[in-house]
């Protein structure tokens, strides 16, 4: 409990004036009586400086509280405020990019005269223009997350890692990474969890795609899984560049890119919803990465 | 003397200009007659005498919007075929579209020419003056029966137990039989998204619902497996008050 002491600290004396009593009343012999005298003017003056160093107390412990909620509330706006001002910059950023390609690709289908320039210039235009849609869709789908209701059922995690492996498996990228599963077999396999499966599929998915697209051809790609206490621990772990130390605080946010990334394919949202639908289902991500050496990705899952 | 078949005649109702300057265009390319409207207000001035074969829907609009218009034509037992243009792609609203009698939605932005597809299937199966399957409260495909306010099944009698996705995919192509639905548009429909991997969920909420339904994939009763393509409901489905 958060606020134990409090009540601790409320409760000592009459702890103490309890434990006092019964450890004079196992006093052998008779019991001392002492008696106070005071007149009608001393009362009034105690009773009335006990009542304002109470009400004073409660007053000052009340301040402190609001002072120190209010603090909170601050910082908590500040860091919003932060949040969503880095949000509409990466936004803006992602859209200038197409939005530029576009307008010069229009400029080339107005003003050349060569046909295969200006058809080049409709299949650019054309491209840019399902990066936007994919784009909003993404977004779309990153705010229904945090406000859908999950359709729970019991799921067996090693079937969807198995499924997605191969999946992965399938893509070009990835003939040219090993790439290995290792689930437990003994003393028991994985237990189902109660989770949204599509959710999961479509977390676990962006996880895979995520480690073949970060990584070079020739490096390792190891995930795992494992039942930790009451939680699933699912870990995908490479051999790949590595995360700098000052970008790993922001890799899980909504369109951020590293600087490895700004070359690569991609919203920018995938790790992001990643973390949106563990959240959801009351899980933890973590993220652990050496320069050079590789980096591991590591979803928590409560099984019930 | 040789008649020429009239060319279907539609009314496209959207408050964006950018969208309906392109879009009326491409329609009348592609064999409809067709005729604007800014907002649901202006579009029940123009359906009494227009007379359209069918109305597309944007859902957002000022003054009288999409839903409005849609629930008052129904009212007045307007049967002309409807495709919804849902703005934001809520699954909520998805769920809405149907149960307030739209034939079709697509969801915004979208491919003008997967519009096209769908004006030409929701026109081959409007009887007209009718009421579209989409708008009947239960469906019917020999005994199984499906209660859409409720959102339960029955077969033989017998109530079955599905996941809500696989309820909302099985209403889907009930009240769009004999059509074939590809995966990517059942993706569309029911999820409102679609990702790499989101074909294998719809073939895994398929499989869910052929077993409830003790539906032999080979010689289906039901859901028919186009092979590389889709789905099709082949069981004829019919409407119950």
């Amino acid at each position: 409990m958060k606020h134990a002491w409090r009540w601790t600290a409320a409760l000592l004396p009459l702890v103490i004036g309890f434990a006092l009593a019964v450890y004079w009343e196992t006093q052998p012999g008779s019991q001392p009586v002492y008696v106070l005298k005071a007149d009608r003017v001393a009362l009034a003056e105690i009773f009335g400086g006990i009542c304002s160093l109470i009400l004073g107390g409660v007053i000052f412990a009340r301040n402190w509280l609001a002072r120190r909620d209010r603090k909170n509330v601050d910082a908590y706006l500040v860091r919003s405020a932060q949040e969503r001002r880095q949000f509409i910059l990466r936004l803006d950023h992602e859209l200038k990019n197409p939005l530029t390609a576009m307008r010069a690709g229009l400029a080339n289908l107005g003003g050349s005269p060569d046909e295969s320039d200006r058809q080049a210039a409709l299949t650019s235009l054309e491209t840019q223009l399902l990066r936007l849609s994919r784009l909003s869709a993404d977004l779309r789908k990153l705010t229904e997350l945090e406000q859908q209701s999950l359709e729970r059922t019991s799921v067996n995690v090693s079937n969807i890692l198995e499924e997605m492996v191969e999946l992965i498996q399938a893509k070009p990228e990835a003939c040219e990474r090993s790439l290995s599963l290792s689930l437990p077999q003994a003393p028991w396999p994985l237990p189902s969890i109660s989770a949204d499966r599509d959710l999961l599929v479509l977390a676990i998915y962006n996880l895979l795609d995520n480690a073949v697209k970060y990584t070079r051809p020739g490096d390792r790609i190891e995930v795992r899984a494992s039942e930790v206490e009451d939680h699933v621990v699912i870990e995908v772990a490479d051999t790949g560049p590595g995360i700098p130390d000052d970008e790993i605080q922001n890799v899980w946010d909504e369109l951020y890119r590293g600087k490895g990334a700004r070359s690569l394919p991609g919203s920018g949202l995938g790790l992001a919803l990643i973390r949106a639908v563990v959240e959801r289902h009351g899980g933890k991500v973590q993220l652990r990465s050496r320069i050079d050496q590789g980096t591991i990705f590591t979803i928590n899952l409560p099984i019930r | 003397m040789v008649t020429i078949p009239e060319k279907p005649k539609i009314l496209l109702v959207d408050d964006e200009t950018a969208i309906t300057d392109n879009l009326a265009p491409f329609l009348e390319r592609s064999g409809y007659l067709t005729r604007v409207a800014a907002d649901g207000e202006e579009a029940s001035q123009i359906l009494p005498q227009y007379h359209p074969d069918l109305v597309i829907l944007d859902v957002m609009m000022p003054r009288l919007d999409g839903r409005e218009l849609l629930r008052k034509m129904r009212k007045s037992a307007n049967w002309t075929p409807v495709i919804l243009l849902t703005q934001v792609g809520e699954s909520s609203e998805r769920a809405m579209a149907l149960e307030e009698g739209a034939d079709d939605y697509l969801n915004k932005p979208f491919d003008p020419y997967e519009l096209v597809a769908r004006i030409r299937a929701v026109l081959r199966r409007a009887q007209p003056g009718e009421p579209p399957l989409s708008s009947a409260p239960r469906l019917v495909c020999g005994d199984l029966h499906f209660d859409r306010r409720a959102r339960r099944v029955w077969k033989a009698g017998q109530e079955i137990i599905l996941t809500p996705k696989a309820i909302n995919l099985l209403e889907y192509l009930m009240t769009h039989p004999d059509e074939l639905i590809t995966r990517d548009r059942l993706l569309d429909a029911v999820w409102g998204w679609d990702y790499p991997v989101g074909t294998r969920t719809v073939d895994t909420r398929i499989a869910e619902i052929r077993r409830v339904l003790a539906d032999d994939p080979v010689d289906p009763r039901f859901i028919e497996t186009i092979p590389g393509n889709g789905y099709r409901f082949v069981g004829r489905v019919g409407a119950q008050g």
